[in-house]
């Protein structure tokens, strides 16, 4: 998998309740997160960052000593990292305060384990595009650093909208991305009427990274709702 | 207040109606009355009929039998008075001592006029002098000047238009008057009572000949507010003790949730082992999305869920919701199709987004729910007259034409207010009927065209156009 980079990357989990956190190592474990700790109190998280500078950090918003709100704007001030509110609250004005003061995503307890990985791998992936390493696809390799295609030995080079559109679907690889998701990527908040402009965006990019663009592997349509990118060793 | 104006203008017409009557009534009893002393009010020409019926003869002068009757009934009397040498030539039998036997032509001008010795007389013309007939004292007045200016009699009918214009122009007026002030101390009252109606919040000043009225609504509003503020109270503190509950339950749920969902996959596990623990997950699943709905539900239920409405491409908004749906779903054990057509991309309604995906959320969770080996879902969006019609249906177990029928008519424990125990549980599709109320939308649920339950939302279409939502 080329996003194993991101498996390295140092979580912070804060949740006043010891055995929910030692579920969530016991989870991110298994996915394969290496670098995990674990905090029961905003005191105890500020003690934490000190020596461990985390890169992911996942909040509760009610802790013993205060809001997971107020330790996410304290958290903010000393570096900036992506910021996952896992949390009993589910009232869409408490989801609207945090996203709102700046958190990455929110998530409603109880949830289920794959959830939590994929939305967590999600923000890794959006949050550290630029470390991004090369992608492999099956007829092709992809190298966002250089905004190029490599193809039997060919480069081609992809263009500004080319380029939104495939780090979007590598970001999602494996997973559906709805046609309304990539027309804003490209287009911005006013997606309405660009699904010509995309679809054939898509056959630019089919073009550059597939070997038959007319009997795609790797840049799948899934009629009527989007499209699918499959990295190497993924299939349908 | 409507009818008022009504009630205004039925009265004036009662009012109206009130004084022609009266007129033509007393013009009636005038009439009536004129008529009853005719008979006697004619002295003149009983004078006048004498003076024919005396004739003068060689035995002298005769009275014929028929007018000395009517004069013995009127206890009359007459006599002439000769032309020439103005002395009583004539006279019947009961003529007064008191009354003068010569007259002057002053005299004759007074007693034609008025009296003679308080006797009222009338005069009949002869030729051979003046017949004149006297009645008892207090029978007859006469009017001793009778005579108007002749311009005043030709003004008479006028006179009298204008006179019945202005009575009536002062009846209207008084009663405008009275009205007037009865409105001014009727009309809060009434908008009081409408405001009551409309379970607002009122305050009648207690003033005025219907103070006694306006005490007892205000007292009567009292009483409402009273109980409305209650059943808030325990409307908000049901809503918050479930809040509290389903807040309580997410944080030991997650861990159940959790471990079975990591134990499910263990390879150590024996088949029967990894069974019982699916069937731990699937069991959380189902408690959380109890735990969401019920939530969701009673805030519904109670007006405490605020709505966010923002016009919505639906099309967009089913399609996620969908995506979510099929990227969680690895084993690929529910499969969706996506039945809109392609050619239809665009469909706006005014709606909140976290609740419209929550009821598709739900209806897409009904159809896993119900068929737990898999199925197939399908999905469409549709516009039809006006309305946004997202249609959710699968090929499963299905639901019979009586189960429907059960679904729509029996109460749901959330809803019902009797003790009875024929209740319906399960809140998924009432959540979804109570967003689509919410959003003036209806819900309806059936048999499917592929063997399997379907489910219709339908939600009004915005007036605006995607490009007044989206501008450039």
């Amino acid at each position: 998998m080329e996003f194993d980079f991101l498996k390295q990357k140092r979580i912070l989990l804060v949740d006043d309740e010891q055995e929910l956190l030692d579920m969530l190592v016991s989870i991110l474990k298994e996915e394969g997160y290496q670098s995990i700790r674990t905090a029961v109190s905003i005191h105890n998280a500020l003690h934490v960052i000190s020596d461990f500078r985390p890169e992911l950090a996942v909040l509760d918003v009610m802790l013993p000593d205060g809001s997971g709100f107020d330790l996410m704007k304290q958290l903010k001030q000393n570096a900036d990292y992506p910021i996952l509110f896992l949390t009993a609250c589910g009232e869409s004005e408490d989801r609207c305060l945090g996203l709102g003061l700046g958190a990455d995503d929110y998530i409603v307890k109880p949830f289920l384990p794959k959830e939590l990985t994929l939305r967590i791998s999600a923000i890794l992936r959006r949050s550290y595009k630029n470390e991004t390493p090369l992608i492999k696809l099956h007829d092709s390799v992809v190298d966002f650093s250089r905004a190029e295609v490599v193809k039997d030995g060919n480069h081609f080079s992809l263009t500004a909208k080319e380029f939104e559109l495939l780090s979007v679907l590598a970001r999602n690889a494996g997973r559906i991305v709805t046609i309304d998701a990539l027309c804003e990527a490209a287009w911005g908040e006013n997606p309405f009427g660009y699904e010509n402009s995309l679809m054939a965006h898509i056959r630019r990019i089919r073009e550059k990274i597939e070997k038959n663009p007319s009997k795609p592997v790797s840049l799948i349509t899934i009629k009527g709702l989007g499209y699918k990118l499959l990295v190497e060793g993924q299939s349908l | 207040m409507k009818s008022f104006p009504k009630l205004l203008h039925r009265f004036f017409l009662i009012l109206f109606f009130s004084l022609f009557l009266l007129l033509f009534f007393n013009m009636f009893l005038l009439f009536l009355f004129i008529a009853k002393y005719t008979p006697n009010s004619s002295p003149w020409l009983t004078a006048e009929s004498v003076a024919q019926n005396l004739t003068l003869s060689e035995d002298g002068y005769r009275l014929s039998a028929e007018s000395l009757e009517e004069l013995k009934e009127a206890n009359a009397w007459a006599m002439l008075i000769d032309e020439q040498t103005k002395t009583v030539i004539w006279q019947t039998d009961n003529l007064p001592a008191e009354i003068p036997k010569n007259y002057t032509l002053s005299d004759i001008a007074s007693l034609t006029r008025g009296y003679i010795e308080d006797f009222p007389t009338f005069t009949g013309e002869r030729d051979d002098g003046l017949l004149v007939v006297g009645y008892p004292p207090q029978s007859f007045w006469k009017h001793l000047w009778p005579s108007w200016d002749l311009h005043l009699i030709s003004q008479i009918p006028q006179f009298f238009l204008v006179l019945i214009a202005c009575n009536l122009l002062l009846i209207f007026l008084i009663y405008l008057l009275t009205n007037v002030t009865l409105f001014r101390s009727v009309r809060p009252i009434v908008q009081g009572i409408q405001s009551l109606a409309l379970d607002q919040e009122i305050y009648v000043s207690e003033k005025g000949i219907l103070s006694e009225i306006a005490s007892n609504i205000n007292h009567a509003s009292e009483i409402l507010r009273t109980k409305n503020r209650l059943l808030k109270k325990k409307e908000t503190a049901r809503a918050n003790w479930i809040a509290g509950v389903s807040h309580d339950i997410r944080t030991p749920l997650s861990m159940v949730m959790g471990y079975s969902g990591q134990l499910e996959n263990d390879p150590h596990l024996t088949d029967v082992q990894r069974q019982k623990i699916s069937v731990i997950r699937r069991q959380g699943e189902r408690i959380k999305n109890l735990v969401n709905d019920l939530n969701l539900s009673s805030k519904l239920e109670y007006h405490m869920q605020p709505l966010h409405c923002r016009t919505e491409n639906m099309i967009s908004l089913v399609r996620q919701v969908v995506v979510d749906f099929i990227n969680l779903d690895i084993e690929n054990l529910y499969p969706i199709e996506w039945l809109t057509k392609d050619s239809f991309n665009c469909c706006m309604a005014d709606v909140d987004k976290d609740l419209i995906q929550r009821a598709i959320s739900n209806l897409i969770q009904n159809s896993m729910t119900h068929n737990e080996t898999g199925c197939h879902i399908y999905v469409c969006v549709k516009q039809q007259n006006h309305t946004c019609q997202i249609q959710i249906e699968d090929d499963g177990i299905g639901i019979t034409q009586s189960e429907v029928e059960r679904l729509n008519h029996t109460p749901h424990y959330m809803l019902c207010d009797e003790n009875t125990d024929h209740q319906r549980h399960g809140l998924g599709l009432l959540l979804v009927r109570q967003i689509a109320l919410v959003h003036k939308g209806s819900f309806v649920i059936g048999c499917g065209s592929f063997g399997g339950f379907l489910a219709v939302l339908t939600l009004p279409c915005s007036s605006k156009s995607a490009s007044d939502s989206f501008p450039a």
